[in-house]
């Protein structure tokens, strides 16, 4: 009894000792031996390396069923289910993780600047501080390839297209009036300051099927999600005052940021072209508040802006000149969420919310304008795996115009408009391996003032040819509802429409990025009319139509010297359009043929100086000349600039800030204004078109003021 | 009787089994890591992590050695990807253990190397992080001689930067030396490494 217990202990003592032996083989795709990955049984400490050739054999008590998981750095884990006998021997492929740095990425017609794009070929900071920016966050877009140069205006013209091609986006909203009003000849600045935003991604065309109702590009701005610490910023500049707070709290943080902006003392020292009664001042608020639930992030934006100013504007028509005073007021609200849903569903939801109100006196004329904005969407992404994701999502704008026009002795109009409409998108993430990848989507809109629906398709590829380089292919295309000026005398119209398509190649090795892209766009559908400008009795129809192709070409080298970071862009732009009022087919004012522009910043260490220079140049841009018989035929001279900042350490919260543009003092021309009528000669008589002042000089100084000492306003210039 | 007694040997040999794998297990890592087998090291900390379930203690480790291995290394691909798998390991750990002074050190570790890999990119952007959490541990282990030190290092860095004098900082070493020598623990593997770091960190008072 005694042996036949101790024998049923000793073999219970073996059964329980006993051990298999569990090996193998792991493999990359292409059959290479993976060294180094680790191979164990779930929950246990059984488990290996993997060997020079890939192998791998260990030993286990284990038995019955068990869980094999197999990982390694850049890979997909590898999980076998199996009864731990049958472990052997095994051939493992490893997958390659298509979320590593090294896999293919969509980004034919986009530019990223962000900290975990790997596509990103700006970072945030670059932004910020390059010369000739001035502080303004589109500045900064100007030296990026593909943008036309036309300083008068201020903003962004993409491959051929008007400034309102482009949509701008903050957290996934639309922003209806991203930038200060303005009138003619007095270049415009973005209305939100630099150090709310993190990322952002610059699309040149080609752009994804959640973003409508614009024919050329996209701007999308992402707000900070969590600010570092609790500080105050101070900005004193010869135009203004700025000051800004961060306080965090618990789950909370808030930041608030006022400027005031006064250009009447710079202007009583600096002569100006402009006849200025009374100069640009503006006083504008944002504040940012975040709040963290367990499973997502809730950001409120609110925005206030206020702006007056007063001034005789040239026109040759009008030997005394034109009197042009504005008041505008203008707020702007977004509120967005992103979380996750469980089980690999997220969610992104949010509105934005925009009131405009524009005073505007003309002489004697009284124009006042009233627009209130809103957008709601509702995003929803699936992840099936790592290699296919699904968006999909709804969104809805609803608009309202107003505009009273009194005109002496002609009496009192208005026109009133509500531009609705509803779209709905969805689009397809698919990583066939981690060299190819395709994203492909479809959006539907419909609009309820003009009564259209238009479907778009929007497809983009990307290949990987070697490590360092790839290809992508972009294709879609794109709808836009008439601008107000249109709407407000016209209801029956389409909508405008143009096709991109989009070919591009990267190349990044270790701090160099080269980057070419070729386009061409279609335009249909454009609207025309059969006056000057377009007024309450013009004809308007939807015949006109253009194209645009061209050839962008970035270059940025981070290494070859030390301390010194340049990049360079140049644009060849073809383009032509029968538009508005053209008689024929012609290219407009605002593109030029060449743009080129150089950025440079370099940090002396011994002066503790962040020195950046930028230098743009546009080739000669067309003009008509009504004394000549063929409509725009006639080029400006070539648009040269050289900008100059230098920032300079105090200390590691004080900086001194100078800048000037156009340091070399340029005299540069946009354009001409025809008389209406020719003089007794029969000759058109004319007036150039120039900046208001030849360079414009910064001044300021920069204080941070935290507990932690490190922190400064060096990004914010 | 004796039977039982033999049954209560087997489970307590059992117990004591289970027991010394996870002491077994990290032993064997620190040693596989002593030879510069870290890639192994790498692994093995993993799994323990992973068979232990509650111990913050090996994904700790498996961080440590990732953070390490980039410094002084040019691939960047290989850097990229060792700092974020680090800082996923990081955040196990985290929820394994909240308020850890000793986790939040090793994040301070990792974002300075990102800003030592790519300083142009990184210094601008992590500089207040590290910094933040450098002050978190102050608050939660005034006397962690770690905390100290590497603080007092990274200060000491940005102080050549801007140009001012680092050995303002050599007090807050001698006071790391000091921690360093009454520190002791009770839990087995608790982090008591940088004592060597030192005269490293010393360099900077000479001269």
């Amino acid at each position: 009894m005694k042996l036949t217990l101790t024998i049923a202990f000793i073999s219970l003592l073996l059964s329980v000792n006993a051990q298999t032996t569990i090996n193998g083989n792991v493999t990359d795709p292409s059959g290479i031996p993976i060294p180094g990955a680790n191979v164990y049984l779930e929950g246990t400490y059984d488990g290996g390396s993997t060997a020079e050739n890939g192998s791998f054999s260990f030993n286990s008590s284990e038995t019955g069923e068990q869980t094999l998981l197999i990982s390694f750095l850049s890979f997909e884990t590898y999980t076998l289910v199996a009864d731990v006998a049958t472990m052997k021997d095994l051939k493992i492929m490893l997958r390659e993780d298509v979320n590593s740095l090294g896999s293919v990425v969509l980004n034919a017609g986009t530019f990223s600047a962000g900290d975990n794009s790997k596509a990103a070929v700006l970072s945030p900071m670059d932004i910020v501080t390059t010369a000739g920016a001035a502080g303004d966050y589109i500045g900064a877009f100007q030296t990026l390839p593909g943008t036309s140069n036309v300083a008068e205006d201020g903003r962004l013209f993409v491959r051929g297209g008007e400034a309102n091609e482009a949509n701008i986006y903050i957290d996934g909203l639309r922003v209806f009036q991203p930038f200060t009003a303005t009138t003619n000849n007095i270049p415009t600045r973005g209305r939100f300051s630099p150090f709310l935003f993190k990322g952002t991604n610059f699309s040149t065309g080609g752009y994804s099927a959640e973003y409508g109702d614009a024919l050329s590009s996209v701007l999308s701005l992402n707000t900070i999600d969590e600010p570092d610490q609790e500080k105050t910023d101070l900005s004193i500049i010869n135009v203004g005052l700025g000051v800004g707070n961060t306080q965090k709290w618990k789950k909370n943080s808030i930041s608030v940021n006022a400027f005031y902006l006064n250009l009447k003392p710079y202007q009583e020292i600096i002569s100006q072209r402009v006849d200025w009664i009374k100069p640009y001042e503006s006083l504008s608020g944002e504040t940012v508040y975040r709040h963290a639930f367990k499973k997502g992030l809730l950001k409120v934006y609110g925005g206030l802006n206020y702006t007056d100013f007063n001034l005789i504007q040239e026109d040759i028509n009008v030997a005394e000149g034109v009197n042009f005073a504005l008041k505008n007021r203008n707020t702007y609200l977004n509120t967005s969420y992103k979380g996750s849903l469980g089980n690999d569903w997220d969610i992104a939801t949010g509105t934005s919310f925009a009131n405009d109100y524009n005073d505007i006196k003309i002489e004697d004329t009284d124009v006042n304008g009233e627009e209130n904005s809103f957008h709601f969407k509702l995003k929803l992404r699936k992840r099936f795996s790592n290699r296919f994701k699904l968006n999909f999502g709804a969104e809805q704008f609803v608009n309202t115009f107003s505009e009273k026009a009194e005109v002496p002795d002609f009496g009192t109009f208005r026109s009133t408009f509500d531009n609705n409409s509803t779209a709905a998108f969805t689009e397809a993430n698919v990583f066939f391996n981690k060299k190819f990848a395709m994203q492909i989507g479809v959006r539907g809109v419909h609009n309820t003032l003009l009564d259209y629906t238009k479907i778009s398709p929007r497809a983009s590829l990307a290949y990987k040819t070697s490590p360092k380089s790839q290809i992508s292919l972009a294709y879609g295309d794109f709808y836009q509802a008439p601008q107000q000026e249109i709407l407000k005398y016209d209801e029956t119209l389409e909508p405008e429409k143009s096709s991109h398509y989009i070919l591009n190649y990267l190349y990044q090795n270790d701090k160099r990025t080269f980057r070419a892209e070729g386009y061409y766009k279609s335009y249909d559908d454009l609207i025309k009319y059969n006056t000057n400008t377009p007024e309450f009795n013009s004809l308007y129809t939807n015949e006109g139509e253009g194209y645009a192709a061209g050839l962008d070409i970035f270059w940025r080298d981070n290494k070859s010297i030390k301390n010194l970071e340049y990049w360079v862009s140049y644009s060849y732009l073809d383009t032509k359009r029968n538009y508005k009022n053209f008689p024929t087919k012609a290219t407009p004012n605002f593109a030029a043929k060449h743009n080129l522009s150089l950025v440079t910043k370099y940090w002396i260490e011994d002066w503790k100086s962040l020195v950046s220079g930028t230098y743009n140049f546009a080739s000669g841009r067309p003009y008509n000349d009504p004394n000549q018989s063929v409509f725009q035929n006639q080029k400006a001279k070539a648009f040269n600039s050289l900008n100059f900042s230098w920032a300079y350490l105090l200390s590691q919260q004080k900086i001194l800030y100078f800048s000037v543009s156009n340091v070399l003092g340029f005299d540069n021309v946009f354009n001409y204004q025809y008389a209406s009528t020719p003089n007794i000669d029969g000759n058109f008589a004319r007036r150039t078109i120039r900046p208001n002042a030849d360079r414009f000089f910064i001044v300021g100084f920069f204080w941070t003021i935290s507990d932690n000492k490190t922190d400064n306003q060096l990004d914010n210039l | 009787m004796r039977a039982i007694i033999i049954l209560l040997t087997f489970l307590t040999i059992g117990s004591i089994n289970a027991q010394s794998s996870y002491e077994k297990g990290m032993g064997k890592a620190f040693e596989l890591w002593g030879n510069k087998k870290s890639d192994e090291a790498i692994n093995l900390f993993e799994r323990i992590a992973k068979a232990e379930k509650d111990n913050w203690l090996p994904y700790y480790y498996a961080a440590q050695i990732h953070i390490t291995t980039t410094f002084g290394s040019k691939d960047a691909e290989a850097i990229e990807s060792r700092l974020k798998k680090a800082q996923d390991y990081l955040n196990e750990a985290k929820t394994l253990s909240k308020e850890n002074a000793e986790i939040l050190i090793m994040e301070a570790l990792l974002n300075t190397a990102y800003v030592a890999y790519k300083p142009s990119e990184y210094a601008m952007t992590l500089s207040p992080k590290v910094e933040q959490l450098y002050r978190k541990v102050k608050v939660l282990e005034p006397k962690n001689p770690r905390g100290i030190l590497y603080h007092a290092e990274w200060k000491m860095g940005s102080a050549r930067f801007f140009g001012n004098d680092p050995k303002a900082f050599c007090p807050e070493v001698e006071k790391a030396i000091l921690y360093f020598e009454n520190e002791s623990h009770d839990t087995p593997f608790y982090p008591q490494w940088g004592k060597n770091e030192v005269k490293r960190v010393q360099k900077n008072c000479k001269g």
